[in-house]
């Protein structure tokens, strides 16, 4: 009861901190001087990222945990945060994409970070495609939980060989480090607006899931 | 001692198996040949772009090629569940993990030496063969890096539904650093520049030490 509790909280505190968080972006973060209004796509596109892999780290957590300990509760942990990982990435992806148009003047380049996200896209794909073609429920979980651990581990990996890959040739942009400090405080805001966004996504969604088991224990109880 | 010995009894079944139905050589021969054929219709190569195009040519072949043939030897396992009877046998899982990846890779080198060949007589580019040993290194760990992953993934992909048809989906996007060090190193090499070379193959030493432990770790799981 208290863990219900402190979701409602959470949701009540994204109610109010949503919206501020949209309004910093777009009325208080200061404008561009080169890029101009575009850039605040900027401060979604970071959050977006940085929650994305932080759902590709529940998969590879829960992937862990499921095999050490056998229980599905963290299958439904690794799978859950899979699909928060690929919504997030998908997004990732595109607000890359509508930032990229304006400002390299191309939808699309082949640099080591975008690339990396793309690889990782496929594998979570892959992850689903391999989950719905098993219908034991156990085998389901333990299969995907290796390919899970492989996937995650194979980020480092991906990122360091398209950075070598592509260091040979020019580069097309690059944004600088110099960032204005309100930016920096909007951009943090939006950062912590997110990761609490995700959590609470991951908390609805692993609800249903649960649900969704015991339903099918009813069925199949039923049918017997 | 003991784990040498079951994995080469394992490894010797595999390649008896294949010389007396010879399904997964030739299965692979013959696709490798047939994209090669495709490669010339798309790209209409010629003596200048051929040394340009050569690695990545190549390596979209042995990829493509190696997971037909690495989908069939994880199938001959599950048909009628024959792996079961290594299970059962005194042999440990790690021994028949290393045996398949073994066996896989023998196929895929030497599927990989008669594809150069065909390459350097249908593309009239005999340089790959003189350059031949000195492409050995990066050939070898890249397939090896190739079949660890094949062989982990063609166990997952064999009990889906979907079979074999789920394993290029799998395999492919985990295998981009193998592909990206691959291609770049026999680039590198039919251009004879040596630089930044050794990086590169200390990503496929890397990838390749990762993924034999970490495979050797989770195949149990897979069984």
């Amino acid at each position: 009861m208290n863990r219900r509790k402190a979701a409602t909280v959470l949701y009540y505190i994204l109610f109010v901190m949503i919206p501020l968080d949209f309004f910093l972006i777009f009325m208080v973060a200061p404008t561009e001087r080169i890029m101009g209004d575009v850039q605040r796509i900027f401060y979604l596109h970071i959050a977006l990222a940085i929650n994305s892999y932080l759902g590709f780290a529940g998969v590879f957590i829960g992937g862990i945990l499921f095999l050490r300990r056998k229980n599905l509760f963290w299958d439904t942990v690794a799978y859950t945060s899979a699909e928060i990982g690929v919504l997030f990435s998908t997004l990732v992806i595109i607000t890359g994409s509508f930032w990229a148009r304006p400002v390299w003047n191309v939808w699309w380049t082949w640099d080591p970070r975008l690339v990396t996200m793309l690889i990782l896209w496929f594998i979570y794909v892959g992850y689903f495609l391999l989950r719905k073609g098993i219908d034991d429920v156990v085998r389901r979980a333990r299969y995907s939980a290796v390919l899970g651990i492989i996937g995650f581990l194979d980020v480092p990996v991906v990122r360091l060989a398209t950075k070598w890959w592509r260091s040979i040739h020019p580069r097309l942009s690059k944004e600088g480090g110099g960032l204005d400090p309100m930016m920096v405080k909007v951009m943090l805001f939006t950062i912590v607006t997110f990761v609490l966004f995700t959590v609470s996504l991951f908390i609805f969604r692993f609800r249903i899931a649960r649900a969704e088991e015991r339903v099918a224990v009813i069925i199949k109880n039923m049918e017997e | 001692m003991k784990f040498i010995n079951e994995t080469v009894t394992i490894v010797r079944k595999d390649i008896l198996l294949e010389l007396r139905g010879k399904e997964v050589l030739s299965l692979m021969t013959f696709l490798s040949l047939l994209l090669l054929v495709i490669f010339n219709f798309a790209l209409d190569l010629d003596k200048v772009t051929v040394s340009d195009f050569a690695p990545g040519i190549l390596w979209v072949v042995f990829a493509f090629s190696g997971i037909i043939g690495m989908g069939r030897t994880s199938m001959v396992e599950r048909d009628e569940d024959a792996y079961l009877s290594i299970i059962f046998s005194p042999a440990s899982a790690e021994s028949f993990f290393t045996a398949k990846v073994i066996s896989n890779l023998l196929f895929l080198l030497t599927m990989e030496v008669v594809t150069v060949l065909l390459f350097a007589v249908l593309f009239d580019f005999e340089k790959l063969v003189v350059f031949f040993p000195r492409l050995l290194p990066s050939l070898l760990l890249g397939s090896l890096g190739f079949s660890i992953i094949g062989t982990l993934f063609s166990f997952l992909s064999t009990t889906s539904r979907y079979g074999e048809f789920l394993l290029p989906f799998l395999f492919l996007p985990v295998v981009a650093p193998i592909l990206l060090g691959g291609v770049t190193s026999m680039d590198k090499i039919l251009s004879e520049s040596s630089e930044g070379f050794s990086k590169w193959m200390n990503i496929l030493i890397v990838f390749d030490v990762m993924y034999m432990v970490l495979s050797l770790i989770l195949f149990i799981h897979l069984l």
